[in-house]
Formats: structure tokens, C-alpha cells, sequence
């Protein structure tokens, strides 16, 4: 069953065209990458399917209905959970807080439920976050603020709160940049993990292993084009990809 | 154990000195000015709570809370002498138009970005204060509006010092009770959320945009009835009751007390109420005295008196015992 359907997604910015004429399809229980140098437009496909960035043409559909031009939080509550390139926590709050909003955000917890002491909603939000910390194994330090946290625990902060939400898709951007090997090497047998629970994850990573390793499918885009589409041994051989991509990273 | 112990020992203390310690000393020095500057006190820990609320938890810089506590007052104040109702009236019905006004200013302005909103609100009291002053058919301008009779209830005469001083103290700790049970629990989770990062709570399935013009009528909505609880109390109110430098009062009793700290509100409120007062016997010392203690605390306590941390830690394990256990010790969460 195709879970997100993108077709034609184009994102202009002033001249610039971000997202040229995008199409892909992602079915429910897949794991699949995205890669493409430095400004290809990875970021922003991300940013048009999850709400936070209007479409300039084109259409996105998940789980059959149209989601775009849908305000960005009610894309969330239909499955959408995501991360982000550059680490967004909410650092004056515990971690559980951290984690917590993401189950409320999806619960809808509002100020009455508060008032009244709601002991259903509190307790599915309560569950919903301590499970979420335990898979990514901070459920020890769920006090501590998540400021004092170190670098490479946040991501899995962001990877937790975006799992609060139990998501029907989760999008990853860039989980690994900043991390090294043996973190990198952890964090892929975690996706890997996820993905086999029933996870459907799309991912952006740089890191052109991981991606080949844990992804049964590849996307390239290069300029905002999509160049690549298939088995990652297919794009890895594909002539326009390593003129584009893979050429530019061996540079690097 | 006996941590909660110890908290609830706190709580309970609060409650004596408000409703015995502070009523049985009033009385033993029997001057009545001195329940007038006990009134102001808590009326002011209500205006912090409220902001608290609004500037504290979701990180919306408001500069024109007056304004709010204003329109309670005056809508408290002529509901009163035009229509000759009772404070179990008017109270709410300050509230409500307080938080009214608070929803429709939000409205439009929920949309801009931190020192933008900021100066909208600015905006937004400046202009309620000149309609409070110039208005003068409705609110008798500078000449300000006295309210004969304001503490008559159910036939009750509460116009004495003690009766008057617990229809505030109690209205106060309802108030107060109602923000504790919105800062502290999940609810609050996610309009700290807004203070850190409204865009991420946005992709987390949060209506950002609701909530803020929630927190806002809220706040309004208890600035409303801190504004009527001192028309009644006072028994007459005039515009500069309300003007940008109250607004200011009140966001430095929230920022010595701490930001996001509801025990802060309250304790920045008393101590920049009483102080003051304390200091009377200094004569005009006493103005720069209160200057040296805010910039003081500002420098070598950031956080506040009472820090966001603590007074979280404090309210959800111990106050209202609402973080439940599981069978392996493990915390469950706000009930
Ligand atoms: N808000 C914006 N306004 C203007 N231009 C933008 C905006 N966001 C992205 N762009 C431009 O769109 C292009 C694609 O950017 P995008 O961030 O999507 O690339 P990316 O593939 O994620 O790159 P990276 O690997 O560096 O993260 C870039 O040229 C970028 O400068
Ligand atoms: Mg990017």
C-alpha cells in the first residue's frame, strides 16, 4: 500500500528552484533514502511533506487524502513525525518533557483535560513517552534537562519525541551528520531495528554507507531534480549519479 | 516520602500564613492600611500568576498586562455602580471581559515573532489606557469611578477589614490553584513547547497558533478578575492604576521571582509589594532601594528566586502528588 505519494512537488525560491518537478512514491513498511550533494533540495522535499514549506506545483498525498496546503500540525497529526537537519530539542525542559510533547501534540491534551486531572489521557500520554525514552535508552536521565545533554544523545532525543507521536512515517534528516563511526554504526542498526518493528522510514543522510546499508531503496536528487530512483546497488552504478553525486563526494 | 512530605508542609504553610498568620497579625496591629497593602499583595501575586502563565510558560513577551487588569476593573467597576451587581458577579464577568478583549488582540498578533509581538502588546495597553482616559462618558476619565457599597454580597456587609481581605485571599487561591493545574501538567508541556521552539511543537502536532491565543485569554481572563477584586477592595479606580509602569511592575515580579516559576510569580509579587512598604520609614531611600534589590537579583540570581526547574520538580512531584508510581518504581506521569 503506498503510505506518501509526491507527485510533481516543485518549491521555488525566487529564481531559484529548490524542488524541480519531484515525484516518488514511499508504501507503507519501507525504508528508503534520499542523498544528493550540498543543496540539492533534500531538506526542502522534507520540509514540502511535512507542512512547513507550501507547495509551488505539484501535489503530496499520504495514506490516501491530500495533505498539502494543510496547516503543518494537522499534517503531523495525520502520521507524519520527523526530525530535523540542525537539531531542534526544546533545551529548558526535561527530556521527558521533550518527549512528552510529542504524544501531546498527537493526543490533542488541552486545557480542560489538565483542569479535570484527565487520568486516560495523562496515563496514554505517560506511556507513550516512557516507551519512546526506553527505546532509545534514556529513561534513566529522563529529569535532567535537555541542554545538559550531549550531542549525539539529542539526536536520539529528536528520534524519541518524533516516536511519541507514533508516526505512521517517520522522516529522518540527517540522523548521523556530526556523529562518528561507532555512533554512526549504532545509529544504523537502530534505524535498521525500527524499520523492522514496522517502521516506514524516509531518510536524508550524507553518509553514503549508512544509507547504502540500511535502505532497500534509494532516491537521488541532484539540483532539485530527481536523477535516481531504485535498489542501491542500481543508483550506485548509475552513470548520472556518479557524474553528480558520488564524483562530487570522492572530491570532498 | 518524606520529601512529599515536606512539600505538602509547604503548601499547607502557605495556606496558614495567608488565611490564619497573616488575618491574626492584621488584626493585632489593627491598622487598616495595613490590610489594604495585604489586599494589594495578593492581588498582584494573582496579575503575576496570570502573566506567568502568558510570558513564563509560553514565552510570549507581554508589555500590556495592565491593560487586562484595567478592563477588569472597569468592567467590574460599572457592572457595579450601573447595574448594582455583586462581586459573586462581577468577578467573573470582569474575567471573562478581560479575556475577551485578551482573545481578539491576540487574534492578529499571534503571528509575529518575539520583540514584534512584544511591542504589539505594548501597543495594545497604551491604546486601553487611553480609552480608560479619554472614554469619558463611559469611564469618567482621570476623574476615575468610586464604587459605594462595593463589598456587599448576599446581603452580607464585607466591607470590613478581615471579611474584605478573605474574599481576596480566597479568589487569589482558587486563581492561583486554576494556573497550577495549567503550568504544571501536560497542557503546560506543550505551551513551553511555544517558548522553545513554536515551529518544532508545530511538526510535533501542536496548534500553536490556539494555544497562544489560549495562554492569552487565560492570562486576560485573571487579570480580569485581580482588576475587579481591586475596584471592589479599593473602592475607587482611576486609569494610571493600569498604565505601562504597572505593565512593568508586574514582568519584573515574574522575572525576580523566575521565568516559568508559578511559587516565583508569586513570591516577586509579595516581595516587590512589600518591600516597599517595609521600607516606608526610608522615605525616598526607598524607591532606590527596591531599584538595588531587582538589579541585584537580576545579576546574581538569573533564574529567579525560585528557578523554573525547581519549581516544576516541586509542583509535579510533591504539591498536588501527581506524578503516580508504577509496580517497578518507575514514574508514570501527571495524572
Ligand atoms: N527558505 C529558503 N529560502 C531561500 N532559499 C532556500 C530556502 N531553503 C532552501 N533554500 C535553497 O534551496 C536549495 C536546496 O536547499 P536544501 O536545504 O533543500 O538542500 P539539501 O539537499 O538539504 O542540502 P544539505 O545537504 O546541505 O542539507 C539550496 O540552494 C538552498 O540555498
Ligand atoms: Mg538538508
Amino acid at each position: 500500500m503506498t503510505l506518501l505519494q509526491v507527485q510533481g512537488a516543485t518549491r521555488r525560491f525566487g529564481g531559484l528552484i529548490a524542488v524541480d518537478n519531484v515525484s516518488m512514491d514511499v508504501a507503507a513498511g519501507e525504508i528508503v533514502g534520499v542523498i544528493g550533494p550540498n543543496g540539492a533540495g533534500k531538506t526542502t522535499l522534507f520540509n514540502l511533506i511535512s507542512g512547513f514549506t507550501p507547495l509551488s506545483g505539484g501535489e503530496i498525498r499520504f495514506d490516501g487524502a491530500r495533505i498539502d496546503g494543510e496547516k503543518t500540525f494537522a499534517i503531523a497529526r495525520k502520521g507524519v513525525g520527523r526530525t530535523f537537519q540542525n537539531l531542534r530539542i526544546f533545551p529548558n525542559m526535561s527530556l521527558f518533557d521533550n518527549v512528552s510533547v510529542g504524544a501531546i501534540g498527537m493526543l490533542g491534551a488541552g486545557p480542560l483535560s489538565s483542569l479535570r486531572r484527565d487520568t486516560k489521557v495523562a496515563t496514554e500520554i505517560a506511556e507513550r513517552t516512557w516507551t519512546a525514552l526506553e527505546r532509545v535508552d534514556l529513561a534513566r536521565e529522563a529529569h535532567t534537562l535537555a541542554a545538559n545533554l550531549s550531542y549525539g544523545k539529542r539526536k536520539y532525543l529528536e528520534i524519541a519525541r518524533a516516536l511519541a507521536m507514533a508516526p505512521k512515517l517517520l522522516i529522518l534528516d540527517e540522523p548521523a551528520a556530526g556523529l562518528n563511526d561507532s555512533e554512526t554504526h549504532t545509529l544504523a542498526a537502530f534505524i535498521r531495528d525500527l524499520h523492522a518493528g514496522g517502521m516506514t522510514v524516509l531518510l536524508v543522510e550524507h553518509n553514503m554507507a549508512l544509507v547504502m546499508s540500511i535502505c532497500r531503496r534509494v532516491v537521488v536528487l541532484a539540483s532539485g531534480r530527481k536523477i535516481a530512483d531504485g535498489a542501491p546497488d542500481a543508483v550506485r552504478a548509475d552513470p548520472l549519479v556518479l557524474e553528480s553525486y558520488l564524483g562530487v563526494e570522492e572530491e570532498a | 516520602m518524606s520529601d512529599r512530605f515536606r512539600a505538602r508542609l509547604i503548601a499547607i504553610g502557605f495556606l496558614a500564613l495567608v488565611f490564619v498568620a497573616a488575618p491574626a497579625a492584621l488584626t493585632a496591629f489593627g491598622k487598616s492600611y495595613y490590610w489594604q497593602v495585604a489586599d494589594l499583595a495578593l492581588i498582584f501575586a494573582l496579575l503575576a500568576g496570570s502573566m506567568h502563565l502568558v510570558t513564563g510558560v509560553a514565552g510570549l513577551l507581554q508589555l500590556g498586562h495592565a491593560a487586562f487588569y484595567g478592563v477588569g476593573a472597569y468592567a467590574a467597576a460599572l457592572l457595579a455602580t450601573k447595574a448594582g451587581l455583586s462581586l459573586a458577579f462581577t468577578l467573573p464577568l470582569a474575567g471573562l471581559s478581560a479575556a475577551t478583549i485578551a482573545v481578539l488582540v491576540a487574534l492578529p498578533t499571534m503571528r509575529l515573532v518575539s520583540i514584534y509581538f512584544a511591542v504589539a502588546t505594548l501597543a495594545i495597553g497604551q491604546m486601553l489606557y487611553l480609552i480608560m482616559l479619554n472614554w469619558v462618558e463611559v469611564t469618567k476619565g482621570p476623574n476615575g469611578i468610586m464604587l459605594f457599597s462595593g463589598m456587599k454580597f448576599a446581603g452580607l456587609d464585607l466591607s470590613r477589614p478581615l471579611p474584605t481581605y478573605l474574599v481576596v485571599a480566597a479568589t487569589v487561591c482558587v486563581s492561583l490553584f486554576v494556573l497550577h493545574r495549567l503550568s504544571h501538567s501536560y497542557y503546560g508541556n506543550a505551551l513551553r513547547a511555544l517558548r522553545e521552539d513554536d515551529q518544532c511543537a508545530d511538526a510535533m502536532g501542536v496548534d500553536t497558533v490556539r494555544l497562544k491565543i489560549e495562554a492569552f485569554g487565560v492570562s486576560g481572563f485573571f487579570a480580569g478578575v485581580a482588576g475587579a477584586l481591586w475596584a471592589h477592595t479599593a473602592g475607587f479606580i482611576s486609569p494610571p492604576d493600569f498604565s505601562f509602569q504597572t505593565s512593568i511592575l508586574i514582568l519584573a515580579m515574574v522575572v525576580v521571582g523566575g521565568l516559568g516559576s508559578l511559587p516565583g510569580a508569586v513570591l516577586g509579587a509579595f516581595i516587590l509589594i512589600l518591600l516597599p512598604e517595609a521600607l516606608r520609614p526610608f522615605g525616598d531611600f526607598r524607591n532606590i532601594a527596591v531599584g538595588v534589590v531587582l538589579f541585584a537579583s537580576i545579576l546574581f540570581v538569573p533564574k529567579g528566586l525560585i528557578g523554573e526547574v525547581s519549581a516544576l520538580d516541586f509542583a509535579r512531584r510533591q504539591l498536588a502528588g501527581a506524578w503516580r508510581r508504577d509496580g517497578a518504581g518507575a514514574e508514570i506521569g501527571w495524572r
